[in-house]
């Protein structure tokens, strides 16, 4: 069954008009508890109260207050509504970028495009001349009631939409006050800690990632379940000031890993010693069991 | 201000450890409502909370709402945030780099939200360790992979040098990506298979509209325009509400492709004459 789309509308750019749907292209899988009273689990309600009165108030009656710094303005829900942009059914690309100028920090959501009735044709002609290309289509468009500056571009053999940050809403490094870094580290050091980045070099492979975390919650509750009770939490001490005698160790410690090839459970995501590329085996699952012993 | 540290612990790399602490690397500008209970005539509006009550209808304070888990023989299960930091515990306080990959091997539809992780401590191994591995991240070009828990949830992580000091981005699972195909709505068939002209007036266009990226440039327009009404309110009292506009009529792909692509081409290229009339498709 073909998913359900949460917007459609046109896509243009140039004088090119092409009809698209979208769809959300993640999921959250997380696991979501239901808020309780902690003594006896009864479900928990949201009532909306006036402040002074306590009396149950009806959404209807609500109305927005901004504070002013001197006393609170109320605007009406149609009001706040006037602030929705102009064209409310239309992404329209604006510009173009190269794709590769684009730093990941200002892509936010992600959507599918499909392509709607009578546009099929104009969404291939322009996915291949994007891909061809290497750029990227910059535009705004309104979802929700809040206009969105948007990215557009291929993802994985279709077209994409990823709404982006705003430069204003990243935070500089230059904001934080930081200890003196201007010391360098030692030659041999950098040296060192390079060749351990190198043994630890891989392909990305995002398949091989999994939410152990998502398990391990669902083992606690299935263990809760059944009256057990669950430990503690343990802490990992940091290094010393003797840089030199760790690296060298997680140096040995690594060799020996590739040495006996999976023995060790430490490495479990397959770090390869060559850099060179060359097609890796079949993929296994990330093992799940990492001892304590660093 | 920057924003505070929302996690501290330590980065291991090897059999390095590192204290480090991880800040937020992004703040938002939404300009911010609260609700308020609409008044009569010449009253003033009344602050509206939200209550959080039990079945029996009692209100419970935050400190004892708990998280829970509905079984199938209709218990609830009642967890406490002890509970679940023992979902992960030789990982709450440490970031394990499992692995360095090219960071142009990632699609930027994987990474989630960004942090900053910063050294922890004045210590000066600390530091040294900390600029350590960001003089070792810059010269390899290479992304760090880990994991962490933060706000209660195993994340997995991509690490990073960026102007001058260690990013720290979530990142997606696999599982937790749709495939496009399966929304039933990307055009495929040879039908659809757009001709060699096409692709080449198309990249042309692009090219054509293209600029740099300036991410200043880009402002916040919806914020803008809230703004603007804050303004109108507070000066006149009311505000002008636009006459709501017709839903606009889904526009039409182009009967003809080229033409358009074209005469697009034509306007990007500062209206000069179409350089040529639409051609047929067969020429390709």
């Amino acid at each position: 069954m073909a998913a359900r789309s949460i917007w459609n509308g046109t896509l243009t750019f140039g004088t090119v008009a092409i009809p698209i749907k979208l769809f959300s292209a993640t999921e959250n899988r997380s696991i979501s508890f239901k808020e309780v009273r902690e003594s006896d689990g009864s479900r928990i309600s949201h009532k909306r109260v006036g402040a002074e009165s306590g009396e149950e108030i009806a959404y209807s009656e609500i109305d927005k207050g901004y504070d002013t710094g001197n006393g609170v303005l109320v605007l009406t829900k149609e009001e706040i509504a006037a602030a929705d942009g102009p064209r409310p059914k239309v992404v329209e690309i604006e510009m173009f970028v190269k794709g590769a100028e684009i730093d990941p920090v200002f892509y936010d959501k992600a959507y599918h495009v499909g392509a709607n009735k009578g546009g099929e044709h104009a969404y291939r002609v322009l996915l291949t001349a994007l891909e061809k290309s290497g750029r990227v289509g910059i535009g705004r468009f309104v979802l929700r009631s809040r206009e969105q500056l948007i990215a557009l571009r291929p993802i994985q053999g279709a077209l994409g939409l990823q709404t982006m940050r705003f430069a204003d809403e990243l935070v500089a490094p230059d904001e934080f006050e930081l200890p003196e870094m201007k010391k360098r580290p030692g030659e041999k050091e950098v040296t060192m800690a390079g060749k351990l980045v190198e043994m630890l070099e891989g392909e990305w492979k995002p398949e091989e990632h999994h939410d152990t975390y998502r398990d391990a919650v669902m083992e606690l509750i299935e263990a809760k379940a059944d009256g057990k009770t669950v430990k503690a939490a343990t802490e990992k001490a940091s290094t010393g000031d003797d840089l030199m005698a760790a690296l060298e160790a997680s140096l040995e410690a690594v060799r020996e890993a590739d040495g006996q090839g999976a023995a060790k459970p430490k490495d479990a995501s397959t770090p390869k010693r060559a850099p060179t590329k060359k097609p890796t085996g079949p993929t296994k699952p990330r093992s799940k069991t990492k001892e304590e012993g660093a | 201000m920057p924003p505070r540290s929302m996690w501290t612990g330590s980065l291991s790399f090897g059999l390095v450890n590192v204290p480090v602490q991880v800040v937020g690397a992004t703040r938002d500008h939404d300009v911010r409502f609260h609700m308020v209970h609409r008044a009569e005539e010449g009253g003033t509006a009344e602050r509206v909370q939200m209550q959080r009550v039990a079945e029996d209808g009692n209100e419970v304070p935050w400190s004892k709402i708990g998280k829970g888990w509905e079984l199938e023989d209709g218990r609830m299960l009642v967890l406490s945030q002890k509970d679940l930091d023992s979902a992960a515990p030789e990982k709450t306080r440490t970031i394990d780099i499992e692995q360095f990959v090219a960071l142009s091997s990632i699609d930027p539809i994987m990474f989630d939200h960004p942090y900053w992780l910063l050294p922890a401590g004045e210590g000066e191994g600390a530091v040294r360790a900390y600029t350590l591995l960001l003089e070792v991240m810059k010269n390899a070009g290479q992304v760090g992979i880990g994991r962490i828990v933060l706000r209660n949830k195993e994340q997995l992580v991509a690490l990073r040098e960026q102007d001058g000091l260690l990013s720290l981005t979530t990142m997606k699972f696999a599982e937790d990506i749709r495939d496009p195909q399966d929304t039933g709505a990307i055009p495929g068939g040879e039908k659809n298979e757009p001709s060699a002209a096409e692709v080449k007036d198309a990249v042309a266009l692009i090219e054509e509209m293209t600029d740099d990226w300036r991410p200043d440039s880009f402002e916040d327009r919806h914020r803008q325009r809230l703004l603007g009404l804050i303004e109108q309110k507070r000066k006149q009292g009311t505000i002008d509400l636009p006459e709501p506009e017709p839903e606009p009529k889904p526009q039409k792909a182009p009967a003809d492709l080229m033409a358009a692509l074209e005469e697009s081409l034509a306007k990007a290229r500062g209206n000069k004459k179409p350089r040529t009339k639409a051609r047929e498709k067969s020429e390709a």
